[in-house]
């Protein structure tokens, strides 16, 4: 644990009843000042986290700590984490400014100050001049917009956020994304965003968790869980994949499809079975004498910035290509692409056991 | 979800157990061979028996449920009318006029219908007694199987009328093989809350009721003023599962309404 | 729907309405412009002012006050541990189900309990304080009365608290307030629709009650409703009557309007 850790989960279970564990066994750590998204499907356990870290549940085993106290049996309101909740949770009987001073008027400050807080906080939401506005007058995007002013106006350590983008439609979301991360920059303070959009999460985190059945499958940042995804689950959740069987002959050199490719990738043992990643956008369309593999072009959709091309090969396999260039239907066509594009996974692997093989081999990869 | 505090659940236990008392100290008191509610003698059968002999409280039993099948049928059908006239209203104003006249009699108190009632009734030259209390029973139930039937029938979905007109049908067909049939539950839980109105009704009935005609509510009155009588018990014990049933058979009429048991107050 | 489709449906519907919402209205007003010997008078008017109406009416309005508010003491309780308890609907509908059986009957069953040897007796013997008058009292009439319109009031507030959006008391919670606050300032304030559609159900048939104050309070108390009874039914002075009855429906529609519901976007 460093000085930097705010928050810091030990070996956390919740579960109801006799029910399986919604959260499995998991610690990690937050660190101060950082936007970290818990990322995952519906039922995987990123909200649960939010709510053990809010307070409004408690563990059933394990150790939660806050600026390295045990906070298991403090009550939500007396932690210095706020929330803006999914449905953003507005009291709808308090108009916008008595909703954004409800926390200070239970500190019970001053009036005066009181004042200058919510107009701050409005302000720095660009809500401005709707104090008196009653909340079903409000918009969905401004209601988030209260929503998080009555969040940061009590000055906490960490914002828990709910999937607060997901009522909102697509073009208004991608600008609160921006707001979002740039309100984060400016008030220096811990964000815990849950989502279940991996391009959300991939826009605008530090830091990402992706969780699975109660446990967290891969953490890191964004560009490391995009390109080096541990296992089929995280690479198939995180943007589009091409998985395909393959057999680590050697280290740096790995078979698939019926062919022997060098790859950048070591440590396993030899001719270990694995599976091979490649993104659909580092695959490029040739002639098929060209290509290092040779594909059968099954149908294509044009996505506006680029064309979706679903193709086979001889082994059955199937491969998504998305390439500015267009195919023909029906035709075979070549398909190249770099050895750093082949990503390789072990099965079964765990995120520790990951990071030890690649220090490993790469520790290796230097006395050569 | 977090468990009950234990004061809590003693709360709520003992607010079930007063809830319920009175009605199971009635209905126990009913076996007494003693003929008084608080000293248990013995077990008997008696009071029921004496029940099923008397011909007049056979009479005013079969009086009670001849006007509630009467009137329940009468106002349904009323009722029905009247929902489909509020429905069909295309004037904001007539609308909300019409609701508000609806609803006039169900916040109004018995005494006051009781009272005007009867003000009417001799005013019109009817005599006090069967048609008396029938009338009655159907005025102040018809806005009961309003407020009943009129939610179902703003759920319909009109694009389904259109269809049907669409398909060819007249309006009378539109009617009878489209609307009607989509309000079914709605008229069902009218028809019973109707009935149910009508059976429990007392005041009403007290004041519009002349001398030769009684209902069940009525009797119970006059008997109850005159002090403790375990006819009474074996009645009410009767009584009670008798509402018991039809409460059952309307909670599985609104169960199969698909709308989460949510069940009016008497 | 055009033209031709007149709304036939209104005219039985129209006859109800004129026959028996407003005719008697009508009637009920006409009435109280007669005396006991059948001439026009302004008379009832002059004498609801004496004392002894002012007195009667005060009075009923003081127990209906009464009631009321025993019975929300006693319902908001009931009604918010109801939501939190997992069979909620369930046990809703036993809370209900008592209101089904006929009001005569439970006012019957505590004639035998608040009787000098019923078991409300037995019971104040055993604990030692002895028996003691019960029935024909201020308190069996109060509490056989919030008894009777527990459920009236349960129904509404907890209806009110069941569509009470959950994350707004975490929200609260999370903005540091306590049980208590979160209570006060958001769960009270955004439930007090169902408490005051609950309190207009159960005022107005509180003031007109008649057959309740014969049975259990003896004619210790007169309520507007027993009055209207009494000068209908007993002395057959139907002017009087007929001038309570207007005063009553004057009340009734002033609680309308004070209860009236304001609704507010719930989110």
């Amino acid at each position: 644990m460093t000085d930097h850790t705010i928050i810091r989960f030990e070996q956390v279970t919740k579960q109801y009843d006799n029910d399986p564990p919604v959260l499995n066994d998991v610690s990690f750590e937050i660190e101060r000042g950082k936007f970290y998204t818990l990322l995952g499907p519906s039922g995987c356990g990123k909200t649960t986290i939010l709510r053990l870290i809010a307070g409004f549940i408690e563990p059933s085993k394990g150790k939660i700590f806050i600026n390295g106290k045990i906070v298991n049996d403090v009550p939500a309101n007396k932690r210095q984490v706020n929330t803006v909740f999914q449905d953003y949770a507005l009291f709808p009987h308090l108009n916008v400014y008595e909703n954004v001073a409800f926390g200070l008027r239970i500190k019970k400050l001053k009036s005066n100050e009181i004042d200058r807080k919510v107009k701050e906080a409005l302000r720095f939401v660009n809500l401005e001049g709707y104090e008196k506005r009653e909340i079903k007058e409000m918009s969905g995007g401004q209601r988030q917009r209260v929503a998080i002013a009555r969040a940061i106006v009590n000055e906490p350590e960490v914002i828990l956020l709910d999937e607060p983008l997901s009522a909102l439609d697509l073009k208004l979301r991608t600008e609160m994304q921006y707001e979002l991360r740039e309100l984060q920059r400016r008030l220096g303070i811990t964000f815990i965003f849950v989502t279940h959009d991996q391009e959300e999460a991939l826009a605008m985190s530090d830091e990402i968790f992706v969780l699975n059945n109660g446990n967290i499958e891969q953490s890191g940042t964004p560009t490391d869980i995009y390109d080096e995804p541990i296992n089929r689950f995280v690479a198939d959740f995180i943007g589009e994949s091409n998985i395909v069987p393959g057999v680590m002959l050697k280290d740096f050199s790995v078979q698939f499809a019926g062919k022997t490719f060098e790859c950048v990738d070591g440590g396993f043992d030899p001719n270990e079975a694995v599976e091979i990643v490649i993104r659909p956008e580092d695959l490029e369309i040739t002639m098929p004498e060209n290509g290092r593999l040779r594909v059968h072009v099954d149908s294509q959709l044009f996505r506006g910035v680029h064309y979706e091309i679903s193709c086979n090969d001889q082994d059955g396999n199937e491969w998504l290509v998305h390439s500015t260039k267009k195919a023909i239907v029906g035709e075979e066509i070549g398909l190249t692409f770099d050895p750093e594009a082949i990503h390789v996974m072990r099965h079964g692997e765990t995120e520790e056991e990951f990071d030890k093989r690649l220090e490993a081999y790469e520790e290796g990869s230097y006395e050569k | 979800m977090k468990k009950l505090s234990k004061l809590s659940t003693v709360y709520l236990i003992i607010m079930f157990f007063i809830l319920y008392a009175p009605i199971l100290y009635l209905m126990f008191y009913s076996f007494n061979s003693g003929g008084t509610m608080y000293h248990f003698e013995g077990f008997t059968l008696d009071w029921y028996k004496e029940l099923f002999g008397d011909s007049r409280l056979l009479i005013i039993v079969l009086n009670t449920a001849i006007i509630a099948l009467l009137s329940a049928a009468i106002s349904t059908i009323l009722g029905v009318a009247g929902a489909l006239a509020i429905y069909y209203a295309r004037r904001r104003r007539v609308k909300n006029t019409l609701l508000s006249l609806n609803n006039v009699l169900i916040v109004s108190p018995d005494v006051i219908i009781g009272a005007s009632f009867l003000i009417l009734f001799t005013m019109v030259g009817i005599k006090l007694g069967f048609i008396s209390v029938l009338l009655a029973h159907i005025a102040f139930s018809v806005p009961i199987v309003v407020i009943m039937v009129l939610p179902k029938i703003e759920e319909m979905n009109t694009s389904m009328i259109y269809a049907a007109l669409d398909l060819g049908a007249s309006r009378w067909d539109v009617l009878t093989k489209v609307v009607l049939p989509y309000i079914t539950p709605g008229i069902f839980a009218g028809f019973f809350m109707a009935l149910t109105y009508s059976l429990d009704d007392f005041a009403v009935t007290f004041f519009v009721t002349g001398n030769g005609f009684t209902t069940l509510s009525v009797e119970i009155y006059s008997l109850a003023r005159r002090g403790v009588s375990l006819n009474i018990n074996a009645l009410s014990t009767l009584l009670f599962i008798f509402t018991m049933l039809l409460v059952v058979g309307y909670y599985f009429i609104t169960k199969r309404n698909n709308k989460p048991g949510r069940m009016g107050v008497r | 729907m055009k033209s031709k489709s007149r709304n036939f449906y209104l005219i039985p519907y129209v006859i109800w309405i004129a026959l028996f919402v407003v005719m008697p209205i009508l009637l009920v007003l006409y009435y109280s412009f007669f005396d006991i010997d059948g001439q026009l008078t302004f008379d009832n008017y002059k004498k609801f002012f004496t004392p002894v109406y002012l007195k009667m009416t005060f009075s009923s309005f003081w127990y209906a006050f009464l009631i009321t508010m025993f019975t929300l003491l006693v319902a908001y309780p009931i009604s918010y541990l109801l939501t939190k308890t997992k069979h909620k609907q369930l046990l809703l509908l036993l809370i209900i189900l008592p209101s089904w059986i006929n009001l005569l009957l439970k006012a019957y069953a505590f004639i035998g309990i608040f009787g000098t040897y019923g078991a409300a007796n037995s019971f104040l013997e055993v604990i030692g304080i002895g028996t003691k008058q019960i029935l024909f009292t201020d308190f069996s009439f109060i509490f056989v009365s919030v008894y009777i319109f527990l459920p009236f009031m349960i129904l509404p507030i907890f209806n009110a608290l069941d569509e009470l959006n959950p994350s707004l008391v975490d929200a609260s919670n999370d903005l540091g307030a306590s049980k208590w606050i979160t209570f006060k300032r958001v769960i009270f304030p955004l439930t007090i629709d169902g408490v005051k559609s609950g309190c207009q159900i159960v005022f107005i048939p509180a003031l007109s009650l008649f057959m309740l104050t014969r049975l259990i309070a003896g004619n210790r108390v007169i309520t507007l409703g027993t009055a209207i009874e009494q000068h209908f039914l007993v002395t057959q002075d139907w002017g009087m009557g007929a001038t309570i009855a207007v005063f009553l429906i004057i009340a009734m529609v002033l609680i309308m309007i004070l209860t009236g519901k304001r609704k507010r976007g719930i989110l």
